[in-house]
Formats: structure tokens, C-alpha cells, sequence
């Protein structure tokens, strides 16, 4: 049974890791807080639902919608978001319009329902006495090669580089002639490509409705925020603990969730030690532990406690768990 | 691109001509639409409620149903358990309920060492909000995706207030009141400080105020506000749902306030008035292309028009408005901004 959880807990990791990892390249590199992320995302499991529709296969979709979606995200850039880029405050308010906007629309389009989408890989592969989701461990595999293909594309390239440059120094950037306007344009497609992948990704594990987004963006956020922005690897890090915290919300059973939940808050308390606030933040998620313990059995309660504790956590650690102290 | 060439006191007079209106209405309109605007006056607090935040204080609050839906199913599960619907017990409790909950969620997102990031205090008030959609929505004490329906009717002793006139003056009574306190404190020394805030923060901290403790002072009493209208909304309506206290009226807020124009309260209610009646036209012919549109208009307003509704009529320098007279030892600035 442990190695069953753990991959699920794995699994559910990688949904939001996808999720982050498109919404942390675009606050990272562009310092816009794109409130619209979420429903990118569910921008991405919509295609997929269109293509099922059609009666067109599972996997093309998939393959389709990070295009779409990074299409539409590259329209966007192009005639609203770059207009905030001197106003980083006031993107928050217009990438939010944004959201509410594709959430409604396909409100309007799916009427409110829950739509099922089978999996492409149906079936499970047995390992000894364990058997595990193919379609699961297809996630699992295509996430890690993302994230690989995208830490290297920032980090090893000259257009990482490049981005990297538009980044910390905008001016000298366009004084060495590198175009930051294309370079933004291109970032923004790209985190949007990634929140269209995502959301591909995870239709067939969660079913499709219009407030799909929304959940997913507070979670990703909760991640980011963790993890620590301005970083690559702090919000994947972020990610993954947020990851295994929000397990719970998975169908599991009630009792797998306690453990996980448990051994995640004493992740977070590990990641505070060391620091003045660490202790403090340790006794307070040990408090709240204990006070919650008797309800955690109700894994809806479970979910709400994992988001109270995120932001806890966060409000101690302003900086991310996992960054070095500044100040 | 201001239509007032004489320098009138625009704002005033929008503020008399509403006022006005909201006091003739009743006698010319039937029942139903006495019951509407009734019920736009109670988003008005909403929306006044948002507005002391971002407009006035600078706070990023995606979550102010939190406070309004909070106090509503307070009040609506006291009146069904306990039977309490007594005026002068029920509303006091709302504002109460919105008064602890913000009180409570603005310490901790805005009381911390440093002054926290703009995204933090977004996305923690927008997270709060969905957690009480979320206990709303599942816990079957508070009725689950239900809600609470035939809430009590709110009483003064013996005699019931039903919809119609009787509450419609109540509740303009009401905001009348909360309108003109909100009028007076952003236009005292308190309101002078929070908009040095809104300037620059770091500024004022070196001067030595306590930039924290202001943004707090001014997010509980927004969410007192919003309590208040929660409460009374529950009651208006009869019945409370999980969309009062989530994601929904949150937004709902945001695109009222930043539709009628942000930081001058009038416009705040305004908004509330033009989107509530748009919308009601609108929503039973285009049932679902009307959420769309109001995003649409959010994203236009904000990309085009920060200043809203309001902005075509009030020059930036009334916007602002004065501060009161200082206090007695300083110099004689008269405190314009």
C-alpha cells in the first residue's frame, strides 16, 4: 500500500508541477502574476473535451491544446498584457478579467456540467505485486522531461539567455539588441502552452467544469509563494511539497490522506528550521495539526486545512521555504 | 476629458441627485423593482466595502464575500436555530461577524514584519473567500450547495419587515449612514495618511506611522461593512448559498467598484446600480453571455478606463478631494492633496 500512495502522491505532484511550472516561468521571468493562469488550464482540458467531442482521438487533443492555448496566450500578450507591464499591480486586476472571461465562456460552452474524458492509456502496468496507472505514469514521465527541457531551454540556451537578460535588466537588454517586446511575447506563449499541457493532462483525472481553473490557481500560487519567486527550481520545490499536501483532495481514502498530511506539514516545519521564524512556524503547524487531527478524517476539511497551512506557512516565510534569507 | 468646465463640485452633486433619487423611488416604482433596488443598495455596501480597501487603502481584496457571505449565514442560521431576528440583535451581529473575520484575515495577511507583497494579500483574501465557499459547500449544518433557504424575516418587536417599502428605507437608511461615515473618514486626517499610503508607503513608514495598523483599521471596518450587508442581503432574499460567501461575489465586488470608479465611493455605488440593471436586462434574454460580457467589461475598464464610470464626470483633483483641517500646531496647509 505505501508504494500505491506514494504514487499517487507522485502523480497528483506532477498535475501541479505542470500547473506552477507555466505560472512561475511567466512570474519569474516577466514579474507578471497572471490571475488568469487557472483557467488557462482550463483552457487546455476544454480542447481535449472538444476533440472528445468530435469523436477525435484523446492523444491529439492532448498533443493540440498547449499549441492552442499558447496561441491564444500569444494574442493576448500581444493585445492586452503588454500594455501592464509598466503596471505589474494592475495586470493582476486585467489577467483576473481575462480568467473570468475564458471561465465563463466555457461555462457557457460545456452548461455547467461535469464532463468525464476517459483516459488515452487505459489499463495497469503490474510491477511485482503493485499495479500502477499507465496513463499516471505517462504524466509522471511527460512532466519530468518538461521540466528537464524547460530548466535546460532557460538555463542553457542563448534564448534562455535572452530571457533571463529581458528580465533582470530591460533596457540594457534592448541596448544589446535583444528584442524584450518578442522575447515577453514569446515567455507569456510559453507559460500558457504549459498551463494548456497541464490542463490536458489532467481532464481525465479530474473532470471537466468551468471551476477547474480557479482551484488550481490558488493552489499553484500557494506553490510559487512557497517556494519562493524569481527562482526556477524554488517554485518546482514549492510545487512538489504543495503537491503532496494537496493529496488529500485526491479520491484516496481518508486515512492515507492523515498520514501524507502529517508528513508533509513536518516537510514544511524541516523547511522553516534553522531561522528565527522556524520554531515558531513549527509549533504553530504542529498546533494546528494537533487541533485539526480530530477532523482531518473528513477529507474535505482535510483540503481546507492544507490551504489555511500553505498561507501559514507562507506569511512566516515571507521569502519561500526554500530560498536563502534576505533582508 | 471631463465634462466641467465651471469646476462644480461634481461629486456632491452626484451624491445629492442619488440620494434624491433613491428617496423618490419607491413612490413612482411597483413592487418589484422597489424589491431590486433594495437589494442593489445592499450590494452597495458590498461595493463601498471594496472600494475602503483598494481604492482607499490600497489592499487588494479579491475576497470580500468572505466577510459578506460569513456574516450572512451567521445570521441566517442564528435566526433558523435560534430564532433570532430582531433587528437590533441580527444586524449588530452581522456587522460583528464581518467585523471579527476581517478583523482576523487582515492581521494576519497585512500585520506582518515586512509589508507584504500586493500578491500575497491578493491571493490570501482570495483563498479565504474559497475556503468559506468550500465549508459552505459541503458542510451540511450550514445546508451545502443549498444554502439556507426561508431564512425568518427580520423584526422590530412584534411586526415582521417584509420586503417592500418599510425595508427598502431601512436599508437606505442604512447605507445612508455607512456612506456618510465612509465619506467623512477618508476625508479626515486618517483618510489624508492612507492616501500618502497609496503614494508611497515606504515614505510614510520612515515618517513613522504605522502603515500596517492603518491598512488593518481600514480592512476591518470594509469588512463590518460588508457583514452588514451580508446580513441584511440574507434576509432580504430569504435564503443564502455558497456563491454569497466564494469566488463569485468576490469578483462581483471587484467589477462593481472598478466599473463605477475607484476611490470616490459614489462611484462605487453607481456601479453597483448600472451593472445590477444591465445586468438584469440582459441575464434573461443572454443568460450565459452575460458573466462573459462582464469580463469583459472589467478587462476593457481596466485597460482603458482606470478611473470608470465616474471618470468622465470628476476631474482627478475632486477625485482626491481635501483632508479636513490639520491638527492644531501645524502649519496651515489646507490639506489638499
Amino acid at each position: 500500500m505505501p508504494i500505491d500512495a506514494a504514487f499517487d502522491i507522485i502523480s497528483f505532484t506532477s498535475f501541479i508541477v505542470l500547473v506552477v511550472l507555466g505560472l512561475g516561468v511567466i512570474a519569474s521571468m516577466m514579474g507578471i502574476f497572471n490571475l488568469g493562469h487557472g483557467d488557462f488550464v482550463l483552457l487546455g482540458a476544454y480542447t481535449v473535451f472538444v476533440f472528445d467531442e468530435l469523436g477525435l482521438p484523446i492523444w491529439l487533443g492532448m498533443t493540440v491544446a498547449p499549441f492552442a492555448v499558447a496561441l491564444v496566450g500569444l494574442v493576448l500578450e500581444r493585445t492586452v498584457i503588454r500594455r501592464f507591464y509598466a503596471a505589474p499591480i494592475i495586470a493582476m486586476l486585467g489577467t483576473y478579467a481575462i480568467g473570468v472571461v475564458i471561465r465563463e465562456t466555457v461555462r457557457g460552452l460545456i452548461g455547467g456540467l461535469y464532463h468525464a474524458i476517459p483516459e488515452p492509456l487505459p489499463g495497469m502496468i503490474d510491477i511485482g505485486d503493485i499495479s500502477i496507472s499507465r496513463w499516471r505514469l505517462t504524466v509522471i514521465l511527460i512532466t519530468v522531461l518538461v521540466v528537464l527541457v524547460s530548466y535546460l531551454l532557460l538555463r542553457r540556451t542563448t534564448l534562455g539567455l535572452k530571457i533571463r537578460a529581458s528580465l533582470e535588466n530591460p533596457a540594457l537588454a534592448r541596448s544589446a539588441a535583444i528584442s524584450t517586446g518578442q522575447i515577453y511575447a514569446l515567455t507569456f506563449a510559453f507559460g500558457c502552452g504549459l498551463a494548456g499541457l497541464a490542463g490536458a493532462l489532467m481532464v481525465p483525472a479530474f473532470s471537466l467544469s468551468a471551476d477547474l481553473g480557479v482551484r488550481f490557481l490558488i493552489q499553484a500560487f500557494l506553490a510559487i509563494m512557497l517556494g519562493g519567486v524569481g527562482t526556477f527550481e524554488g517554485p518546482i520545490r514549492g510545487a512538489g511539497l504543495a503537491g503532496a499536501l494537496m493529496v488529500p483532495a485526491f479520491p484516496l481514502s481518508a486515512d492515507l490522506g492523515v498520514r501524507f498530511l502529517i508528513q508533509a506539514f513536518l516537510a514544511i516545519m524541516l523547511g522553516g528550521v534553522g531561522t528565527f521564524e522556524g520554531p515558531i512556524g513549527g509549533a504553530a503547524l504542529i498546533g494546528a495539526t494537533t487541533a485539526a487531527f480530530p477532523w482531518v478524517m473528513n477529507p474535505i476539511l482535510a483540503d481546507i486545512m492544507v490551504f489555511v497551512l500553505a498561507i501559514v506557512a507562507i506569511r512566516l516565510r515571507p521569502t519561500g521555504l526554500f530560498t536563502k534569507r534576505r533582508l | 476629458m471631463t465634462l466641467n468646465p465651471r469646476g462644480w463640485p461634481v461629486i456632491l452633486v452626484l451624491e445629492v441627485a442619488v440620494l434624491a433619487a433613491l428617496l423618490a423611488m419607491p413612490a413612482g416604482l411597483d413592487h418589484f423593482w422597489v424589491i431590486f433596488v433594495t437589494r442593489v443598495m445592499i450590494l452597495a455596501l458590498l461595493a463601498i466595502s471594496f472600494d475602503l480597501c483598494w481604492g482607499y487603502a490600497g489592499i487588494m481584496s479579491f475576497g470580500q464575500a468572505l466577510f459578506f457571505g460569513g456574516a450572512g449565514y451567521a445570521v441566517a442560521v442564528a435566526a433558523r436555530d435560534l430564532e433570532i431576528t430582531s433587528v437590533f440583535i441580527a444586524l449588530p451581529m452581522a456587522v460583528a461577524v464581518g467585523f471579527v473575520l476581517s478583523l482576523f484575515v487582515g492581521w494576519f495577511l497585512l500585520m506582518t514584519r515586512f509589508p507584504p507583497p500586493i500578491i500575497f494579500v491578493a491571493l490570501g483574501t482570495l483563498t479565504g473567500s474559497y475556503i468559506g465557499q468550500r465549508l459552505a459547500l459541503s458542510w451540511y449544518y450550514l445546508g451545502g450547495q443549498n444554502g439556507i433557504p426561508s431564512i425568518p424575516s427580520l423584526t422590530v418587536g412584534d411586526y415582521p419587515l417584509y420586503e417592500g417599502p418599510v425595508f427598502y428605507y431601512m436599508v437606505l437608511g442604512l447605507l445612508l449612514g455607512v456612506y456618510l461615515l465612509c465619506r467623512w473618514l477618508v476625508r479626515s486626517q486618517f483618510g489624508l495618511v492612507l492616501a500618502g499610503v497609496r503614494q508611497q508607503e515606504s515614505r510614510l513608514t520612515f515618517l513613522g506611522y504605522r502603515v500596517q495598523t492603518y491598512k488593518t483599521m481600514m480592512f476591518a471596518l470594509a469588512g463590518s461593512i460588508a457583514g452588514l450587508g451580508g446580513g441584511l442581503l440574507a434576509f432580504h432574499d430569504g435564503f443564502i448559498w455558497p456563491n454569497s460567501i466564494g469566488i463569485l461575489v468576490s469578483t462581483q465586488a471587484v467589477i462593481f467598484v472598478l466599473f463605477g470608479g475607484i476611490g470616490t465611493l459614489i462611484g462605487a455605488v453607481i456601479g453597483v446600480g448600472a451593472i445590477e440593471y444591465v445586468g438584469f436586462e440582459l441575464a434573461d434574454r443572454y443568460p450565459q453571455i452575460w458573466p462573459i460580457i462582464l469580463g469583459a467589461l472589467l478587462l476593457v475598464v481596466v485597460m482603458f478606463r482606470p478611473t470608470g464610470l465616474i471618470g468622465l464626470l470628476v476631474p482627478e483633483r475632486e477625485r482626491y478631494g481635501r483632508f479636513g483641517k490639520p491638527p492644531k500646531g501645524e502649519d496651515g496647509d489646507d490639506g489638499a492633496a
